[in-house]
């Protein structure tokens, strides 16, 4: 991720000052005086949402009902409904152009596992670039016995596999570890998608060319505006990665590296190199600036730590969350998702109080390795204030950390991989708040 | 007999591509090496892959300005929001931690390589060999780590060793220990509350008025931040002038932003440490800097705090609002 939050910058300070006008503050202060005993036991309150009137409901004839619709065809590339309102969104003042810049995936609006791909968080350093897949080409050349060039029909010769993986970015949550920033579910865990990626694996290609004993690593680099490169090691190579052309059903979208894309599943999203043009193997990384300048973790000591490349078990609540606030007092499903990079998710709990006591939830649907997973608890709402948390335990026994150890470990300045327990402040009307416990 | 056979087969593949792959599928073909020398950009940090050439500080320089410096700013401080490629040494142990070239990279072949592919930023892959040593060198140069005199080529660009280079460890992860409790877990009289600051959440697109949560106030504008979850502040009372009580409405919507938390170098509101040596400078100062906007030790306040509809007088009273809390 590029640059999260610069201080002493007149742009900076400038955006900050056009987003902060005009908005009106809500006043907290009950909630904040109430504390812990409004969370054990509160009055009940009932809240009942407004009802709208309308002549298509019953028990009148709907319109949509009395005429007939467009026909097949219609739209030969369907789109969303027109009262849906699906759509990636960005923080303004993050970044300082929108050609290297970062939007987020509308967790708070998805449905299951699978990520449309029309809104999968982006992630440029230097824009998208427009590839004609005809002339686009892969080279695998190095420490290998027969160097290869690879046009897309060659790769779709190759034995395919069908994978739904999750990607996330490792400055997901970035922008939250001094402090409790962002106001929306979007912007504090979006940068995270889930998608069925088809490919071939990259050990397949690698038997292709042939590595030589003393090639240890692969260089993967991009055909976009900032030339992307990452050092992969062997080992991952021949472990789980992909060399992916298909996403979710159909080609791979431009934003998601069209025509061609490494994955690399459990891993941040920056080595899963997008409009890969080159595979280079040889004996040692080669320590480039996005292994170097970022995506290295500054500790606290001003050391740092690099190829940091697990995504670490994390979990979030999707529902409620701050654009989904509770509407109605009375039974809710709280609902949200859990992943981990290092395998499958074996349990996620959850806790109304802060942390002080949690319970365990079910885990629905498909369960499957460095993909999200759906958890749910049922439970009833009568208007008490909540500080709804989730933490997911991964097949390995990691238990997702609270901030606090994050941060006696890390300080505050490392930027990236910040998964730990997160925290819905949820109120007496059902709004809901990030927050951060301490 | 025997012969021909093999070599019908042989014929036929030639007669779809070049030169058929020998690999175990026999998929694709054989790149050549002009392909591979065509996009083999990359160096690495023993030299391999430097070009042959050289360039020089003071070359470098003039191509800097021309191509670099519009964003980069003339001695790698970096215009506006663009990044730095230089100073910060000796902040990376600190709170204000600042990442450059010079303060943090670990290898130069990094630099040669980074800006090879991918400056200046909307022209990547424009520079020659040359250009590339000598610009590098110069960047070298704004970081104090080569002398005027460096001339860069294959073997003394190798050479440079980059001061932060013995920094840096391998990933040392899982570092936390969190275990699966369930009761009685945290201790809740402790909790500290940390709420968010209100408006840096684009949020038009779930409130509708785009109100967001704030930290908000009641004399005492850093309570509610500070305030854990069963702590309350005991507010002492402030009695507000005329002026400070019209000039609590244009702070709450123009100012509070930034001054309510106190980021980017604003003086918090009520933190009277911050604010002792600035109200010392008299209302006068304090005005014209609200008004006019300056650059200070600590951040830049932007005039009327960016929001230019503000009239002088509007700006006046959320000063004195602002001093009233903070004496
Ligand atoms: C139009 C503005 C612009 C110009 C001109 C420009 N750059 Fe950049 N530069 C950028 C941006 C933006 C980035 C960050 C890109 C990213 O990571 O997404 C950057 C990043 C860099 C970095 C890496 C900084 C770091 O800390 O990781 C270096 C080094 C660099 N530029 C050198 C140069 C040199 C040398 C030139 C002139 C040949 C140049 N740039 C011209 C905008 C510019
Ligand atoms: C975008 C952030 C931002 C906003 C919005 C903002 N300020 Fe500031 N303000 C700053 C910073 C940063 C400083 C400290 C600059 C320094 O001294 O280094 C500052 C300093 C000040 C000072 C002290 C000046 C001095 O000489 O010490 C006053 C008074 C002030 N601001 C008033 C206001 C008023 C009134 C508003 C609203 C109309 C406002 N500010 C809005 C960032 C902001």
């Amino acid at each position: 991720m590029g640059r999260i939050y610069e201080p002493s910058l007149p742009k900076l300070m400038e955006a900050i000052a056009t987003e902060a006008r005009g908005m009106k503050g809500l006043d907290r202060r009950n909630f904040l005086k109430g504390g812990i005993a409004a969370v054990a036991g509160l009055a009940s309150v009932q809240i009942i949402p407004k009802a709208s009137a309308s002549s298509n409901l019953p028990p009148n004839l709907p319109k949509w009902q009395s005429h007939l619709g467009p026909g097949v065809v219609s739209k030969p590339y369907g789109e969303p409904a027109e009262f849906e309102d699906l759509q990636r969104r960005t923080v303004p003042w993050l970044t300082v152009d929108a050609a290297s810049s970062i939007s987020m995936t509308p967790l708070q609006d998805l449905e299951g596992i699978i990520t449309p791909s029309g809104v999968v968080f982006e992630r440029y350093h230097g824009g998208i670039p427009n590839v004609n897949p005809d002339q686009h080409r892969l080279i695998i050349h190095g420490l290998v016995e027969r160097p290869l060039v690879l046009t897309m029909d060659d790769l779709r010769r190759f034995p395919s596999v069908s994978e739904i993986r999750f990607i996330e970015c490792p400055a997901n949550g970035g922008m939250e570890w001094r402090g409790a920033q962002m106001e929306a579910l979007q912007f504090t865990h979006g940068m995270l998608a889930c998608c069925e990626w088809t490919g071939v694996k990259l050990s397949t290609l690698l038997d292709e060319v042939g590595v030589k004993p003393d090639g240890k690593w692969i260089l993967a680099e991009g055909a976009d505006a900032a030339g992307m490169s990452r050092s992969i090691p062997l080992e991952k190579a021949l472990d789980d990665t992909i060399i992916a052309w298909g996403q979710n059903g159909e080609a791979l979208r431009p934003e998601q590296g069209y025509p061609l894309r490494m994955l690399n599943p459990g891993w941040e999203g920056n080595t899963s190199v997008k409009w890969l043009r080159r595979l280079e193997i040889g004996d040692q990384p080669w320590h480039h600036r996005e292994e170097t300048s970022k995506y290295t973790d500054l500790m606290p000591d001003g050391r740092a730590r690099r190829f940091t490349w697990v995504q670490e078990a994390n979990s979030v609540i999707t529902s409620p969350c701050p654009e989904k606030p509770l509407k109605q007092s009375g039974f809710v499903e709280i609902r949200g998702y859990a992943w981990s990079g290092r395998g499958k998710i074996k349990a996620v709990d959850i806790s109304f109080d802060g942390g002080v006591n949690w319970e365990r939830t079910e885990l629905k649907g498909l369960v499957l390795s460095k993909a999200l997973t759906q958890f749910s608890y049922r439970t009833t709402w009568s208007g008490q204030p909540w500080l709804l948390q989730s933490r997911a335990i991964d097949e390995t026994g990691y238990v997702q950390p609270t901030l606090k150890q994050l941060r006696d470990e890390r300080g505050g300045w490392s930027i990236y991989h910040k998964n730990s327990i997160h925290t819905w402040n949820v109120m007496e009307n059902g709004d809901v708040f990030n927050v951060q416990i301490s | 007999m025997f012969r021909s056979l093999k070599l019908i087969p042989l014929l036929l593949t030639m007669a779809f591509s070049v030169i058929v792959s020998a690999g175990p599928l026999g998929i694709g073909s054989v790149a050549t090496p002009e392909m591979i020398a065509g996009w083999d950009i990359d160096i690495r940090p023993d030299g391999t892959g430097l070009p042959d050439g050289e360039g020089t500080v003071a070359a470098g320089e003039g191509l800097y300005e021309a191509k670099c410096a519009s964003c980069h700013g003339l001695f790698g401080e970096g215009e506006g929001r663009w990044p730095a490629l230089a100073g910060g040494e000796g902040t990376l142990d600190t709170l204000h931690p600042e990442k450059t070239v010079g303060s943090y990279w670990p290898y130069a072949s990094t630099l040669w390589d980074y800006i090879h592919r991918a400056m200046p930023y909307t022209a990547p892959q424009s520079l020659t060999d040359a250009e590339t040593y000598s610009i590098s060198a110069y960047v070298l140069y704004l970081n104090d780590i080569v002398d005027d005199e460096f001339v860069a080529n294959r073997e003394t660009f190798a050479r440079v060793k980059m001061p932060n280079e013995e920094n840096f460890y391998v990933d040392n992860r899982p570092d936390s220990k969190n275990e699966r409790c369930f009761e009685n877990c945290a201790d809740p009289k402790a909790f500290e509350i940390v709420t968010t600051i209100n408006g840096l959440t684009p949020t038009g697109h779930f409130k509708e008025d785009s109100g967001v949560a704030a930290n908000h106030y009641d004399g005492n504008p850093s309570a509610a931040s500070e305030s854990g979850i069963s702590k309350e502040k005991n507010d002492t009372k402030i009695v507000l002038s005329d002026k400070a009580t019209l000039g609590k409405g244009v702070y709450d919507t123009a100012c509070q932003a930034c001054h309510n938390p106190g980021i980017a170098g604003a003086p918090r509101t009520g933190d009277k440490t911050a604010w002792v040596s600035r109200i010392d400078q008299g209302m006068d100062v304090l005005n014209g800097h609200a008004i006019n906007g300056y650059q200070g030790a600590d951040g830049v306040m932007p005039a009327k705090g960016g929001n230019m509809s503000l009239s002088n007088d509007d700006v006046i009273n959320a000063v004195a609002f602002m001093v009233e809390l903070s004496r």
